[in-house]
């Protein structure tokens, strides 16, 4: 029969319509779930990879070659230092009064004792012209301690933490030798070599100048495949490359880098110093150069481009105070006061919160004042915080003299978090079946033996949701601790004490420049503890239902 | 369940004849509604008295005001006399707590409370003042807690995971702890509103035998839609229809020989 199999047909076409609808309809929302996810997985994992590695590009005129044993001698300092290598001006800085202690060379606290051998020693006139260059005169800064012999200078950094000092390199074998407290001893290597350049190699030329070169560029620079500097974005001038003097320690130096240099010398200069002059008077003259070289004669030289990588997040920097406003040491004390100012807040919300919900729910009675109330409660959800930080201010911290401290950001933050509170407890008390709180009550309980014995723990797992939203929302808070909390990094010592929490710490270390890196280290231990809590919170919930 | 393992259950004295409740002239209105019209009713003691009718006729409120459950409500008006063993339950000397303590409500669906068998059962006790902090006392919650589930005819089903969740017992089982809950509070009336009405076939025989049990030492009104139910376990039983009291009988003479035309109706089935 056509009319039948035509009917058949229809209701096919029309089930096939309907499958390929929902199809279509569950790949868009797969499709936009998983977008989402993916976002948010991206999102956190950039933070948590910034946080735990940091990638620096650094610019530099040294070049990355480090000598443990420069001329026969060794910068040797505590092992408590942490200083894996070191570039030959923060050398010349050290023993020029740049710096008073480690904190911007390593990060660590210590005052700096930089020790040199008498000059009458032969390691003391190595340290003097290995730092100042042959024939200059030394300009020792005031710090530095001028000792008898390497063996004073030796147990002097064996035993103070922040000393340093240039002694012979076979002393100190000697010493490491003999054990001890030589383990103490750390000899760190030096990098002092650069390359120097005609001032006319540098020279800006219609706005331009001569590019910062990574590794591969400087050696097919040095290796003569460069035959003007306007590849490289200098101006347009022959590249001339000059050779070290034979037989002096650059010539050395520079063949024990393995670094590339021409073969034949061109116009082979015999003395240092007519070497430098060669290359500072030339004409697109390029050539291997010592630091103190440089720093005695002033001549150019190229700026090198590197990236430096390495672990970002510590043990260290978890378990160090932060010293310079963050600069260096780690965030213990902050990460102290975020957990203070968490178990205050809650303290102060989370009673107050729940009292406000059990009264709106169970007595309050019904009715436009309430629905006035509930619309205001709702709105204080939504103000930005930093209305809540200028409240918080002149209220706490200026009427009532509480001080720019926790118990004023404290405060602030519980007034800010109430309302998800009170919300969330509101619809977690509202979704407690009422037959149970008939059974109770017809059981001859109380109203109030009814709210806290049944209605709360029935309600439990909403409210302990409501205080994680709120607490996830003062942990992440920044604006309202500002103005009430204060800054300080050192340890809350009291209610009163400025504190800083690991947000205002982000915001401090990025909105001052301090440092990205450590913004990034900080924000993950944020991260880290916002879903620290979420776990632990979670965990309850399930144990409170899966006893219910 | 046991016939004549009764040792346990609290005895009382049959001595009287009179009326547990005595309900004159009862008026309730929900805001403008009027619920209840004039109900007048005797509810003799230690007898199960059902109370039958279709929905919405008003037999579960007149339930709850046996216990002022609907004092809850903001907008109930009641009007008329109820006196509970001769006192009056709305005269301002009351004390609704303890009137609810002694006269124990079962709700229609089960409603245990989201904690451990025990704690459901203790809460009554508990609430009324008695702490479990020396050993003896501990031992007197244990027996209270035990006797109620023996009595509700639970306690060889659970008797081994007393501190397990409640909200894992079969519907009939809840509700069967429901009762048991009830009865740890050692009330003198129980209310049912339709106990058996969200059970299986099975668990509401259990409690129908119950009830036939409990009887000998309480009062029992229960509400039922269950015509058969009432049929089978009342003593006396009130039809209700349109917030009136129809008529009110024991049981077999009401089935067997209405004396209103409405409640023949209602029994043959011809509506409700």
């Amino acid at each position: 029969m056509p009319e039948q199999s035509k009917h058949r047909a229809d209701t096919r076409r029309e089930s096939s319509r309907r499958v390929v609808q929902e199809k279509a309809a569950f790949g868009v929302i797969r499709g936009l779930s998983i977008f989402t996810i993916v976002i948010l997985g991206l999102i956190v994992g950039f933070i948590l990879y910034k946080g735990l590695r940091y990638s620096n590009e650094t610019r530099s005129a040294m070049l990355p070659y480090a000598e443990s044993a420069p001329d026969g001698i060794s910068l040797i300092v505590n092992n408590q230092v942490r200083l894996k290598n070191i570039e030959f001006p923060v050398l010349y800085g050290i023993y020029t009064d740049e710096y008073i202690n480690w904190s911007k060379i390593s990060s660590d606290g210590f005052d700096l004792l930089p020790l040199v051998v008498d000059k009458s020693k032969n390691e003391g006139m190595k340290a003097a012209s290995f730092l100042f260059g042959e024939d200059s005169v030394p300009q020792w800064g005031r710090l530095v301690k001028t000792v008898p012999d390497a063996a004073t200078a030796i147990i002097t950094v064996e035993t103070t933490p922040g000393a340093a000092a240039i002694v012979s390199a076979a002393d100190v074998a000697e010493a490491i030798g003999k054990g001890g407290l030589a383990s103490k001893l750390c000899v760190v290597p030096v990098k002092r070599l650069e390359i120097a350049v005609s001032d006319d190699a540098v020279a800006i030329v219609d706005n331009k100048s001569l590019d910062d070169l990574d590794d591969a560029t400087i050696a097919r620079l040095m290796g003569g495949e460069i035959a003007n500097w306007k590849e490289l974005g200098g101006p347009d001038l022959p590249v001339r490359l000059a050779a070290p003097p034979a037989g002096s320690s650059l010539a050395s130096a520079v063949a024990a880098s393995g670094y590339k240099r021409i073969a034949t010398p061109l116009g082979a200069p015999v003395k240092s110093s007519d070497y430098v002059a060669s290359i500072q008077g030339g004409s697109g003259e390029a050539g291997y150069l010592f630091g103190s070289d440089v720093q005695a004669s002033g001549v150019s030289t190229l700026t090198r481009k590197g990236v430096e990588n390495g672990w970002n997040l510590t043990w260290n920097y978890l378990l160090e105070e932060p010293r310079l406003s963050g600069r260096v040491g780690g965030i213990s004390t902050i990460i102290l006061n975020t957990l203070f100012m968490l178990i205050i807040t809650i303290l102060i919300a989370a009673p107050i919160g729940v009292a406000a919900a059990v009264y709106l729910i169970e007595y309050a009675k019904q009715g436009p004042l309430m629905n006035i109330l509930r619309l205001g409660t709702e709105t204080l959800a939504g103000i930005p915080s930093i209305i809540f930080g200028l409240f918080g201010y002149l209220f706490f911290v200026t009427i009532l003299h509480f001080g720019f401290g926790l118990l004023s950001g404290c405060l602030t933050l519980s007034l800010m978090i109430l309302p998800t509170i009170v919300r969330t407890s509101e619809e977690a008390l509202k979704s407690v079946p009422g037959s149970l709180l008939e059974g109770s009550l017809a059981l001859g309980a109380t109203k109030l033996q009814t709210i806290v014995k049944v209605a709360i723990p029935a309600a439990a797992s909403g409210i302990l949701t409501g205080l994680i939203l709120g607490v996830g929302r003062a942990v992440g808070e920044t604006a309202a601790l500002i103005f009430t909390m204060g800054s300080d990094y050192k340890l809350a010592k009291g209610l009163f004490s400025s504190a800083r929490v690991l947000s205002s710490h982000v915001y401090l270390l990025f909105a001052e420049g301090i440092s990205f890196d450590r913004a990034f280290s900080t924000a993950t231990v944020l991260i880290v503890i916002v879903l620290l809590f979420n776990f632990v919170a979670r965990r309850l919930i399930e144990r409170m239902g899966s006893q219910q | 369940m046991k016939d004549g393992d009764d040792t346990g259950i609290k005895g009382k004295t049959m001595e009287t004849a009179r009326s547990k409740f005595e309900v004159q002239d009862l008026d309730l209105w929900y805001a403008q509604t009027q619920a209840l019209k004039k109900v007048a009713i005797q509810v003799s003691p230690n007898a199960i008295t059902a109370l039958i009718g279709p929905s919405g006729c008003g037999k579960s409120t007149f339930l709850r005001v046996l216990d002022r459950m609907n004092d809850l409500i903001d907008a109930v008006r009641i009007e008329g006399k109820v006196l509970y063993d001769g006192t009056d339950i709305f005269s301002p000397e009351t004390d609704v707590i303890e009137l609810r303590k002694r006269i124990g409500m079962v709700f229609q669906k089960p409603n245990p409370f989201p904690m451990s068998i025990y704690d459901n059962i203790a809460y009554g006790p508990r609430v009324h003042g008695l702490k479990a902090r020396s050993g003896a006392e501990r031992r007197k919650l244990d027996e209270l807690v035990e006797r109620s589930l023996v009595n509700a005819a639970l306690f060889d089903e659970v008797k081994d995971r007393l501190h397990k969740s409640a909200m894992g017992l079969s519907g009939g089982q809840q509700q069967r702890l429901c009762i048991a809950r009830v009865l740890a509070v050692e009330p003198d009336v129980l209310l049912m509103d339709e106990p058996t009405s969200a059970l299986d076939p099975i668990s509401t025989a259990k409690i129908e035998t119950l009830l036939d049990e409990l009887k000998k030492h309480y009062t029992i009104v229960i509400v039922t839609h269950n015509m058969q139910q009432a049929g089978r376990v009342s003593d006396s039983t009130g039809f209700f229809l349109h917030g009136e009291l129809v008529e009110f009988a024991p049981t077999k003479e009401l089935f067997f020989n209405p004396k209103d035309k409405r409640t023949e109706n209602y029994i043959s089935g011809r509506f409700g």
